[in-house]
């Protein structure tokens, strides 16, 4: 009975306050990172050799950092040649980024399975290649990569629990704060986790909702 | 000849892979209403000189005129132009497999043309039934039959009003059953006077249809003329060899 007041006292609040720093770090950074790895998969795929080389040394720095230190970097190490950012700003900036690499990979590969018919089919009827991409190859490529995209929201989710490290105190901070100050771990780490699965399991959910909305005869993935 | 004017004329067209010269110095002209049909053993330069045509090749020489007037095709504008007056049908359909029938042929419409949605869909639909797809409209790629696929990229390529037609061995992807029904789109087509360059083995359609048999050997245009001389007497012994090995593989000949 006690615990239940507990929770409901005190770790309730303080974790609905962090779950929405957390919506609020985990909706743009999803959005941000699929349009800059739409558009950095897009480069690595398309541009010409010096401008790929670019977008490919972009992947390799932000996938190779582990996501802890990009974020230092950003909040802690910044300021040292005078760019500031607050604790929210740099995460985003940091998740976005971060994200953004991992998506053009997946993007780079729909693309990449595109067939060189269609593109030469297009480009015999007068497309310009920007006009090519866009509406010939980028709506297959979409389909093709929404499961490996779908993945990396989910990862975000859960690597969002990082921006505590930088003093944003999100979901995973607040579980923190309380849970060193009453010594309840278990308890207080438990619910945080839940409440992750819940969200995780609620973005798969919305992500499935949207590959069967897109769904269309040739693009099917066949259960087993 | 039917006496209309020139409308491409192909000047010495030349392309090397490396040290391969995969097309050498193939010249001719065609003229309006005209179907002229390449013959020559797989890659004997037939798709190569078609792809050539349209640029999707980059050609390392020669020129191009349409309708009298040279295709600088360096520059970019011009050859976007020029490529919407040149249809093109390849061997595998080449179809855009996230859009219907209707789709296919609208996009291009709208995207390169800039017509209105329901100017596109009217035109659209129109071609559609032309090569009697009007039931099959609402169909993806995934759901039509091969023939039905190469009639959905002719339409396509007739909705652009197309000055020329290229068809790189339009029929060899298809079930025997069903080439005869995309041949006789074609055959429609030339009655209704469209100028075609065409690739095929199809040695009784191009015996029966061709204004000029042009045949292709290592790059070169060996011999043209009109089929009835093309196959009854060839100059050059190889051309003769050709015509009666695929005729005995077809078993016909005419």
């Amino acid at each position: 009975m006690e615990e239940l007041f507990f929770i409901q006292g005190e770790v309730a609040p303080a974790l609905w306050k962090g779950l929405l720093v957390s919506f609020r770090l985990i909706v743009p950074s999803a959005l941000f990172g699929v349009v800059i790895g739409v558009f950095v998969g897009v480069l690595r795929v398309f541009g010409n050799p010096f401008v790929a080389g670019l977008a490919n040394t972009y992947v390799a720095l932000f996938r190779g950092f582990p996501l802890v230190v990009q974020l230092f970097i950003w909040y802690f190490g910044l300021p040292h040649i005078g760019i500031y950012f607050t604790p929210y700003g740099a995460s985003v900036i940091a998740f976005s980024l971060c994200s953004g690499a991992y998506h053009s990979e997946y993007v780079r590969g729909a693309l990449l399975s595109i067939k060189r018919g269609q593109m030469l089919a297009a480009q015999a009827l007068g497309f310009s290649k920007v006009q090519m991409i866009w509406s010939v190859v980028l709506p297959q490529a979409f389909r093709r990569a929404l499961p490996g995209c779908g993945n990396e929201i989910v990862y975000l989710i859960k690597y969002s629990s990082l921006a505590y490290m930088i003093t944003c105190i999100e979901l995973t901070g607040q579980g923190k704060i309380i849970a060193s100050e009453t010594f309840k771990y278990t308890e207080v780490f438990m619910i945080v986790g839940a409440v992750y699965l819940v969200l995780t399991s609620f973005a798969s959910w919305g992500l499935h909702h949207l590959e069967s909305r897109f769904r269309i005869p040739g693009f099917q993935h066949y259960g087993m | 000849m039917n006496g209309n004017q020139i409308i491409l004329q192909v000047e010495k067209l030349t392309k090397r892979y490396g040290d391969k010269e995969v097309l050498k110095d193939a010249s001719f002209s065609i003229r309006k209403g005209e179907l002229k049909i390449l013959i020559g053993p797989s890659g004997g330069g037939k798709s190569t000189l078609l792809q050539c045509i349209n640029f999707l090749v980059r050609p390392n020489a020669g020129r191009i005129f349409l309708d009298g007037r040279e295709v600088l095709y360096s520059r970019k504008r011009d050859l976007y132009a020029y490529r919407q007056k040149v249809g093109m049908i390849f061997q595998d359909f080449n179809l855009f497999d996230h859009l219907t029938a209707l789709g296919n042929v609208e996009i291009a419409l709208v995207r390169v043309k800039k017509m209105s949605r329901e100017e596109a869909r009217m035109r659209a639909s129109a071609e559609l039934d032309r090569v009697g797809l009007k039931d099959h409209m609402e169909k993806y790629p995934a759901q039509l039959s091969g023939g039905q696929k190469q009639r959905v990229s002719i339409a396509r390529a007739l909705a652009m009003d197309p000055k020329v037609m290229l068809l790189d061995e339009p029929t060899s992807a298809l079930d025997p059953e069903l080439i005869s029904e995309v041949l006789s789109v074609i055959r429609d087509l030339r009655a209704n006077g469209m100028t075609m360059i065409m690739s095929t083995h199809q040695i009784s359609f191009a015996s029966e249809m061709a204004d000029e048999i042009l045949f292709m050997e290592d790059g070169i245009i060996v011999e043209a003329g009109a089929p009835k001389k093309l196959f009854a007497r060839a100059e050059c012994q190889r051309t003769r060899e050709f015509f009666m090995k695929i005729a005995e593989i077809y078993g016909e000949s005419r």
